[in-house]
């Protein structure tokens, strides 16, 4: 079945940190987009296809007019097949979440709500150019509770200022029963961005990567004694709570994004519309690009070893590699960095993070 | 007899960098043999190599044709190599010439190579007629160089022609000394053939090419001939001579220098040095001082990509043909798989053969840590020449081992004596006394073993006087010397190629210093990887190199993959150069790095 992505570019300002495509914007252009994002969901040519997955993701989904909202639904749902209890996601900040809103979105079939919190430290949120706070963050999860989201997923950040395993831990703590999902990422300096500045004029100081990576590996064990489980490189959830529309990124299920550097993957073609509004205006590209079998074989692996679930042996072999007489996999599989079960290799969870040299020695 | 006479065979020596290439440009020029627009600087470095290092390797005869006096002159010029690891391809020159111009600089005056170059020429019988180059220098001081040849050396030198090779400047003296100076050859026209092999290269035509020297007889095209050494008979399908390019002539006769052809493909057929005689009606006696060169120094070279064996095989064939020094055989290494245990004659000469290797072969190739050769004396009486550290037999099986020794005489001024002995001392040296030449010039006089001075010995002595200092060294032997075997293990497992041998006193130094230099250059591995030196089963150092550093764990926005990808295509793009030693990757550099040790610990 396939997934939607829906990509709104837009926020109520740009986080210190960020490198992607999202804008802060007049209202007029957003009408324009929203208008044109409209049309593009209209004149997709593989409308009829049954859809289980939705997924509303930016920028910051939650700072547009609501109804822009509910339009994008209302067109998905028209030119696709979306299926009953299909799962729906919004990303969303904190600060622009309120009751009234959160009903709304749970009136329009909304499912999953999925929070940037990063910290629930105010002196680090300020530092990363966040709009929020601690307060509001528990503000926006007992709405969110009270207007029937049972499907609540929270974002942070490792690797902020003076950030350590204790600090993370009390944040995870105050949170963990509220939430059935947990995506965790650390801290990464892009190019071009304010915090790159930052950091060259010491205005912020970072906690050592090295450090940050063992904290993430205490942080995994933590969320486990507590019910979340690692079923993704960064990502935790409660039983029965994995995100559907992630999980058909790394099992490459087929999947349309719509908007602004949207990518998608169909049939084994993978493309991504343009970065900027000029060009995705005027209906351009970024890339497009049919999988050959060999760069088929490569993303099964490489997307496969980030998940619980890893690969299936047979698969590859179908496709003609027989990865069962590499030197390197069977070496792997012997020392157990790599675990067969039946079919299924995955890598053992101490080696996530090292997945690229581990796949290109073994392809 | 009359065609001899206006004949002349001759060579240039000097030592490095004092000209001979420049002066042998000029000869070409000046003779009209190629005209000026047609000369590439220093013609007679073919190879792409020999001229960037501007130094010659290979030998090119030329023939160029000289007026004087109303008569034609034929005069043929030997090049030859001028570096301390070429004595052997001068001395196969030398025998095929009757004469030798000895170049010295008229700044820099007699120095280790123009004596050792002097005396080849001496023990060889030819007429030395020394020439003083460099004469536009303003640092120039031709009558005080002219009576150092005289009091060194010990030939007069009074009537030197003082030239400048760069500008041009009294070329034609030379040519006139050539002429009148040098004796004619006098071979027996009518006699026996007997030719001189003195050089050989591959041609992928018409196979190996002899260059000769006639002596007796003549050889022309569709005769029979023998080779000496090996007995092979050829049909002679071309004769030529250089001009400076081969051009064929038919024939050449008594005194003349040029090339030989007969579709010979195997090239171990031709040994340099070899006397060629007429098949049907052989002379009875080879000419003399024929030997088979001695390699001293010996490394491993690999393939990195282990399919590549057969084409190295070929390529060392090859170089092998027109370079007699060169000696290999297969080796097997646990780390490093098929491959070859190569002898050279000297550092320079290594590098130049890994270099040729990779360059006019296109090959990668993997080249272990140079080391001499011992003579073992094991416990049963038995005695070993080894070169490879790793068939050094256990401690116990050994009642002791010999080492080269070679016999250094370094030139100086007398102010860098001191740090000179320092050196020397450091490097196990055994001082043998020290000699005036004249106010400013001292020779110093140490016994060394070869294993010390192959690493970077000329490195710190130039750098330590400034590069005033120079050096020679000839073989002195084997001394008895406790030396032990220094193991490297990764991950408890050892590396074969990474093995040396070394003197006690300085194992556990050089094990250190080992260690730190793999933990540089060795990445990060799935698993910590020890790095431990060892004599036998003590381990004398250790270093680790750390798990790998795992990634950062970055948000993968909206499906986009690309970014994965080319991470992806980046950690591919560097296994390329890794070798895998049991579980433990390392980079093929990480091999020849050994050698460059003492440079950074300076």
């Amino acid at each position: 079945m396939l997934g939607i992505y829906v990509h709104i570019p837009f926020c109520e300002s740009k986080c210190n940190y960020c490198a992607f495509a999202s804008f802060v914007a007049k209202s007029e252009l957003q009408k324009k987009y929203i208008n044109f994002l409209l049309n593009e969901i209209k004149n997709c040519p593989h409308g009829g296809d049954k859809v289980d997955s939705i997924f509303i993701g930016g920028g910051t989904p939650s700072c547009i007019d609501k109804k822009y909202i509910k339009k994008i639904l209302e067109a998905i749902k028209e030119k696709f097949d979306v299926i009953e209890n299909a799962e729906i996601t919004i990303e969303s900040n904190p600060n622009s979440l309120n009751l009234e809103k959160l009903k709304f979105y749970r009136r329009i079939g909304i499912n999953r709500l999925s929070m940037g919190v990063q910290s629930l430290n105010d002196k680090q949120l300020k530092q990363i150019g966040r709009l929020h706070n601690k307060k509001q963050v528990f503000e926006a999860l007992k709405n969110a509770k009270k207007s029937g989201f049972k499907n609540i997923s929270c974002d942070f950040l490792l690797g902020l200022e003076k950030s350590n395993f204790i600090k993370i831990k009390s944040m995870l703590k105050s949170v963990k029963n509220k939430v059935k999902h947990l995506s965790c990422y650390m801290l990464q300096v892009e190019n071009g961005t304010k915090l790159e500045k930052m950091l060259q004029e010491k205005k912020i100081v970072l906690p050592d990567e090295e450090k940050t990576i063992k904290v993430y590996d205490k942080i995994v064990k933590y969320l486990k004694r507590h019910g979340f489980e690692r079923y993704e490189i960064s990502n935790f959830a409660k039983k029965g709570y994995q995100c559907l529309h992630n999980l058909k990124y790394w099992t490459r299920k087929n999947y349309i994004g719509f908007g602004l550097s949207a990518h998608s993957l169909y049939k084994n073609k993978r493309w991504a519309n343009a970065n900027d509004f000029e060009n995705y205006f005027k209906g351009n590209k970024s890339y497009i690009e049919t999988l050959t079998k060999d760069k088929i074989i490569e993303e099964i692996i490489m997307l496969g070893l980030r998940c619980e679930k890893g690969f299936s042996i047979k698969e590859i072999i179908k496709l003609g590699y027989d990865i069962i007489k590499n030197q390197n996999f069977n070496d792997y599989l012997k020392k157990n960095i790599l675990i067969r079960n039946g079919d299924k290799i995955k890598i053992n969870p101490k080696f996530y993070g090292v997945n690229n040299y581990i796949i290109a020695n073994i392809l | 007899m009359d065609r001899q006479k206006r004949i002349r065979n001759f060579c240039i020596v000097a030592h490095i960098d004092h000209g001979k290439s420049t002066l042998a440009d000029r000869l070409i020029e000046r003779t009209g043999t190629l005209a000026k627009r047609d000369m590439q600087n220093q013609l007679l470095d073919s190879m792409e190599l020999e001229r960037e290092k501007g130094i010659t390797i290979k030998l090119t005869p030329t023939r160029m044709m000289y007026n004087f006096e109303g008569e034609d002159y034929e005069l043929n010029l030997i090049d030859t190599p001028g570096h301390v690891d070429f004595t052997y391809e001068v001395s196969r020159s030398l025998a095929a010439c009757e004469g030798a111009i000895l170049i010295v600089d008229a700044s820099q005056g007699v120095e280790a190579q123009t004596l050792a170059n002097a005396y080849l020429a001496l023990d060889n019988n030819l007429e030395i007629l020394p020439v003083i180059n460099k004469i536009d220098l303003p640092s120039a001081r031709p009558e005080e160089v002219k009576k150092e040849i005289e009091d060194v050396v010990g030939i007069p030198a009074m009537h030197a022609p003082c030239i400048s090779a760069k500008d041009g400047t009294n070329i034609d003296e030379v040519l006139k000394m050539i002429v009148k100076e040098f004796p004619s050859p006098k071979g027996d026209e009518n006699g026996k053939l007997k030719c001189l092999i003195f050089d050989s290269y591959y041609d992928n035509f018409k196979g190996a090419i002899c260059l000769i020297r006639v002596f007796d007889g003549e050889v022309k095209v569709g005769d029979k001939i023998k080779m000496m050494q090996t007995g092979k008979v050829f049909d002679v399908n071309e004769v030529g001579i250089f001009v400076p390019f081969a051009k064929s002539t038919g024939v050449l006769k008594a005194g003349d220098v040029g090339y030989l052809a007969c579709s010979i493909k195997t090239i171990q057929d031709v040994c340099v040095g070899d006397t060629i005689t007429d098949a049907g009606n052989p002379t009875d006696k080879a000419l003399p001082g024929y030997k088979k060169v001695q390699p001293v120094v010996f490394c491993g070279i690999f393939p990195v990509d282990g399919a590549k064996y057969q084409e190295l095989k070929d390529a060392l064939e090859k170089l092998k043909l027109n370079d007699a020094s060169l000696q290999y055989e297969p080796e097997v290494s646990q780390a490093l798989g098929f491959g070859f245990r190569c002898g050279f004659l000297g550092l320079l000469h290594l590098e130049i053969i890994s270099e040729r290797l990779e360059r006019e072969f296109n090959l990668d190739i993997i080249t272990t840590a140079p080391g001499v050769y011992y003579i073992v004396h094991k416990t049963n009486g038995e005695v070993l020449k080894l070169s490879n550290p790793s068939s050094l037999p256990t401690p116990v099986e050994i009642e002791y081992i010999e080492e080269p020794m070679v016999k250094a005489n370094i030139f100086t001024p007398p102010e860098y004596v001191g740090v000179i002995m320092e050196l020397c001392q450091d490097k196990r040296g055994i001082y043998k006394g020290l000699t005036y030449l004249e106010e400013k010039r001292v020779r110093v006089d140490y016994t060394l073993p070869l294993g010390e001075i192959i690493y970077d010995f000329f490195d710190s002595l130039k750098s330590r006087t400034k590069g005033y200092a120079s050096f020679d060294y000839e073989m002195a032997g084997f001394e008895r010397s406790d030396l032990v075997r220094v193991d490297i293990l990764l991950n408890g497992e050892k590396c074969d190629a990474l093995s040396i041998i070394v003197h006690k006193d300085k194992a556990y130094s050089r094990g250190r210093a080992l260690t730190e230099k793999l933990k540089k250059i060795i990445p990060r591995q799935l698993f910590e990887v020890p790095i431990q030196a060892a004599i036998g089963n003590k381990i004398i150092a250790r270093e680790t190199v750390s798990a790998m550093r795992k990634d950062v764990l970055a948000k993968c926005y909206g499906g986009d993959i690309t970014r994965k990808r080319k991470l992806l295509e980046k950690q591919k793009e560097g296994k390329k150069r890794m070798r895998k030693i049991g579980s433990v990757e390392i980079p093929s550099e990480a091999f020849m790095s050994i050698l460059k040790l003492d440079d950074e610990d300076k």
